[in-house]
């Protein structure tokens, strides 16, 4: 177990490696400098200004610096908040990002099992078919959709939460379930699938022919049973949910990083573009280990050291 | 300043058309009582130190919290500010203020030290301050800002605490506006080198000499507010007890937000101008920014030719663009100098330059422009590529323009959208044909646009050379700097050789429509620089 943690870990780091370098390269390959009044400024000062923000070495020297100041947690000043470090600015942003993805999984994936697991239960009656058409719809609805949906009827119509912004708990509903949507749906399709297979399987029949009631057989054979891979999805859901906070934080003026990344791209503010590219592989990368491992431990056909056989 | 249309994600249009039918149902009245406004902005604010500030955001944050020597505010008017008075002397090369008793808000005087070492901070070079061009009349300014003279011998003296005398190396009639804007803030030295490069990047590491004093800023996050600064020197005439200020970046939001009470005020986009043309709450903000076409006589020989820049003029109906395609309030400009920047005994200046053959449209006559100053090329056809942002307003521009210019004979337009700072980078380099820029005044005067088309000035990007004009301007700003009307006419019959010779197409002027709250009175807006001054503003 050791031994394969430190494997991955190593390919972790390399990975990253390869993504600070590619993301530097191609940043560099990008227009545009910290400079808003360029042609205004005597080439003395655009030289100063440059030197600031340590672009007037070569290109491998800049990389070299970058990738060391990196290890230092230092990730450069942003070119858009020209007194303020990018390490500050992501530390001081990534709490309510974190926050509202946590959420948005809890309030997605435990429902979503329920949910898929009625479905199955009560398969081709009404029920089924219901819950059949509210996954489709949360699938095939973009979250930007349903994020001004809710505005609209929830915060501005019913007046139950507020609209925008960032301040408590009430700030985090409306976020929460637009960003919940997808994995929601997601979890609970996947759900009725596995446990229509399950049910059918031998074992559930043999479980109901030793006499045990139907609520044993669902909850003891069936649904754990269905519950070990739910645990792959839990990685591309937590894309899902990234991607779809960068949309949702800049709807609901959220102050994460998923905003930030959005006008750090807008205003071409490259150092701050690089280092929430380097912040979101670290987490995707994380969730990835971490379910890997899980999987491992809960599914003991997994072996994770390949050398059972 | 240049301009770069805000960004807004474009993702919720589909959702916000279908929403935007219903609206004003749920208006809260709550704190009505209450002397608070709450304020939305589109960006962050990046620093709050005043020689670093470039963009509108901290340019209007700072106006409301500091205070230069002099104010501007509505219609442009200047009123003293941290002076109580100045005189000019008879050249118009010294500017003495004397200083009224103020305080910052840590209870420090202000002094007329701290404008010397403000201006001097702006000036230096270590500070790298990219709007200390500002201050380029003041004696010495180049060669202090290029570091080859100590900032010490900068023109600016303190005679004693109160009185600060300004000597310029050529008179500026305009200097009474650059006085007002944040490079030429006081600065409490004490404060700036206890925080060092630290300084002014949240709310803590500043003081403030304004009629407020910004709280909860963190350097990063999307809300601030302005407090009251019982400090200031006016305050039984500041209203307010608080400004919220919140960023969003969402159109859709913002509405939503306006009409549940928790913004005060909205700037519409081109959908929802549409919806609320006819509100009471709506003011027709205009700004002085004009957009326009330049066309590259370096690249394009055929645009050395009068007839051919005339003709792509003609062949443009700016009316129909900025009225039924911008639609955002977006007005058909008169000339490149925008309507509502200066005027002069009652006339504004745009009326008064007016030439109508400069932006008229008249496509038959432009065709036959066109075909005439084709032929005397020798060519028959040719391709021209167009290069404009890649926002929203910048793609509307192009598309409009590229089918008006196809309609004229032997004429193909290829449209290249891209980001800001590439649009930048071709202008400097001359990479197109035909170029969509825009300008935003930096202050209320007409040399703010008329400098640009000089033939020397780095922003001429055509290259447009016209002698008369350049003397004129020249004039201008020299020998007839101090005699306000011969100035003014230099720069009235500059901008009508502009217009008459169509050294650039303009396009569109832009407008910034806002919807304010009936109960919130008193704000006052002008069209450069900071916008909005909230001294006087107060809640009914």
């Amino acid at each position: 177990m050791a031994k394969y943690l430190g494997k991955r870990i190593f390919y972790l780091l390399l990975t990253l490696f390869i993504v600070i370098t590619i993301t530097f390269f191609l940043m560099k390959l990008l227009p545009g400098t910290p400079l808003t009044n360029e042609q205004k400024l005597s080439p003395e000062q655009r030289e100063l200004i440059l030197k600031q923000y340590g672009l007037t070495k070569p290109v491998w020297q800049q990389y070299l610096i970058y990738v060391a100041g990196i290890f230092h947690g230092n990730f450069g000043t942003s070119f858009q908040f020209s007194d303020q470090a990018v390490s500050y600015l992501i530390s001081s942003r990534i709490g309510p990002s974190l926050l509202l993805g946590l959420q948005a999984m809890i309030v997605g994936v435990i429902p979503g099992i329920l949910f898929g697991a009625l479905g199955a239960i009560k398969k081709n009656t009404w029920v089924d078919t219901g819950t059949t058409i509210v996954s489709i719809l949360g699938i095939s609805i973009p979250s930007f959709v349903l994020a001004v949906l809710l505005q609209y009827y929830v915060g501005l119509k019913l007046g139950w939460f507020p609209i925008a912004d960032w301040g408590g708990f009430a700030y985090t509903v409306l976020p929460t379930l637009a960003l919940a949507a997808s994995p929601f749906a997601d979890t609970a399709r996947f759900i009725r699938t596995e446990m229509v297979d399950v049910l059918n399987s031998d074992y559930i029949e043999l479980a109901t022919a030793k006499g045990l009631s139907r609520m044993q057989v669902i909850f003891h054979h069936a649904l754990r049973n269905s519950l070990i891979p739910v645990v792959t999805i839990i990685g591309p859901l937590a894309v899902n949910i990234m991607t779809g906070s960068m949309v949702i934080e800049n709807i609901f003026s959220v102050p994460g990083i998923g905003e930030q990344f959005v006008k750090s791209i807008l205003t071409n503010d490259y150092p701050t573009i690089m280092a929430v590219t380097i912040v979101y592989s670290v987490m995707l990368m994380v969730v990835l280990l971490i379910t890997d491992i899980i999987y491992g431990v809960i599914d003991p056909r997994i072996r994770l050291t390949g050398k059972s056989n | 300043m240049k301009l770069s249309s805000s960004l807004k994600l474009g993702a919720v249009a589909i959702a916000s058309v279908a929403l935007l039918a219903a609206c004003g149902s749920n208006s809260s009245n709550s704190g009505s009582n209450k002397q608070v406004l709450n304020w939305v902005e589109t960006a962050n604010l990046p620093t709050m130190d005043p020689s670093k500030s470039v963009d509108n955001v901290s340019a209007r944050t700072l106006n409301n919290v500091d205070e230069g020597l002099l104010k501007t505010g509505s219609g442009n008017k200047v009123r003293p500010a941290m002076a109580k008075s100045y005189s000019i002397s008879k050249d118009g090369l010294t500017w003495t203020f004397n200083l009224r008793k103020s305080k910052w808000s840590n209870g420090d005087p202000v002094t007329a030290q701290d404008f010397v070492y403000g201006w001097q901070r702006t000036a230096k070079p270590s500070t790298a301050s990219q709007y200390a061009y500002l201050l380029d009349h003041v004696q010495n300014f180049d060669a202090v800002n290029k570091g080859k003279m100590a900032p010490s011998k900068l023109g600016i003296k303190a005679e004693g605490d109160d009185k600060v005398v300004v000597t310029l190396s050529k008179p500026q009639s305009y200097f009474k506006y650059i006085v007002g804007m944040s490079a030429a803030y006081p600065q409490n030295k004490k404060v700036v080198e206890k925080y060092g490069n630290k300084f002014a990047a949240n709310a803590q590491s500043a003081v403030y000499n304004g009629p407020f004093k910004l709280t909860g800023w963190t350097g990063t996050n999307n809300k601030w507010t302005l407090v009251k600064n019982n400090q200031y020197w006016d305050k039984k005439n500041v209203k307010l007890s608080k400004i919220n200020f919140q960023v969003i970046n969402d159109q859709q939001t913002w509405l939503s937000q306006y009409q549940s009470g928790k913004a005060d005020e909205i700037i519409l986009d081109g959908t929802q101008f549409k919806n609320f043309k006819n509100s009471k709450e709506l003011n027709k903000r205009e700004l002085a920014s004009t957009f326009y076409l330049d066309l590259n006589q370096q690249k394009q020989a055929i645009f050395k030719n009068q007839k051919a820049r005339r003709a792509i003029s003609m062949a443009i109906n700016k009316e129909d663009f900025s009225k039924n395609v911008l639609a955002d309030g977006a007005t058909a400009p008169k000339g490149l100098v925008s309507t509502g920047l200066a005027s002069r005994d009652g006339k504004d200046f745009a009326d008064q330059a007016y030439v109508k053959a400069g932006t008229e449209y008249n496509l038959a006559q432009a065709k036959k422009l066109w075909s005439q100053a084709l032929k005397a090329t020798g060519k028959s056809s040719m391709t021209l590529n167009l290069v404009t942002d890649d926002t929203p307003a910048g793609k509307k521009a192009s598309d409009y323009v590229q089918n008006a210019l196809s309609k004229l004979p032997g004429l193909k337009i290829e449209a290249n959208n891209v980001p800001f700072n590439v649009r930048l980078t071709r202008s400097t380099k001359g990479q197109f044909d035909v170029l969509v820029d825009g300008w935003i005044a930096d202050y209320p005067d007409p040399i703010s646009f008329s400098s640009l088309l000089t033939s020397t000035n780095s922003y001429n990007y055509g290259h447009w050379k016209n002698s008369q004009y350049d003397t004129l301007v020249k004039n201008a700003e020299g020998k007839d700097a101090n005699d306000t009307g011969k100035r003014w006419n230099d720069l009235v019959d500059a901008e009508k050789i502009l217009m008459q010779d169509q050294g650039i197409v303009p396009l569109y002027q832009k407008a910034q429509p806002q919807l304010l709250k009936s109960k919130v009175k008193g704000v006052e807006y002008f069209t450069t620089g900071a916008q909005f001054d909230f001294s006087h503003a107060y809640i009914k």
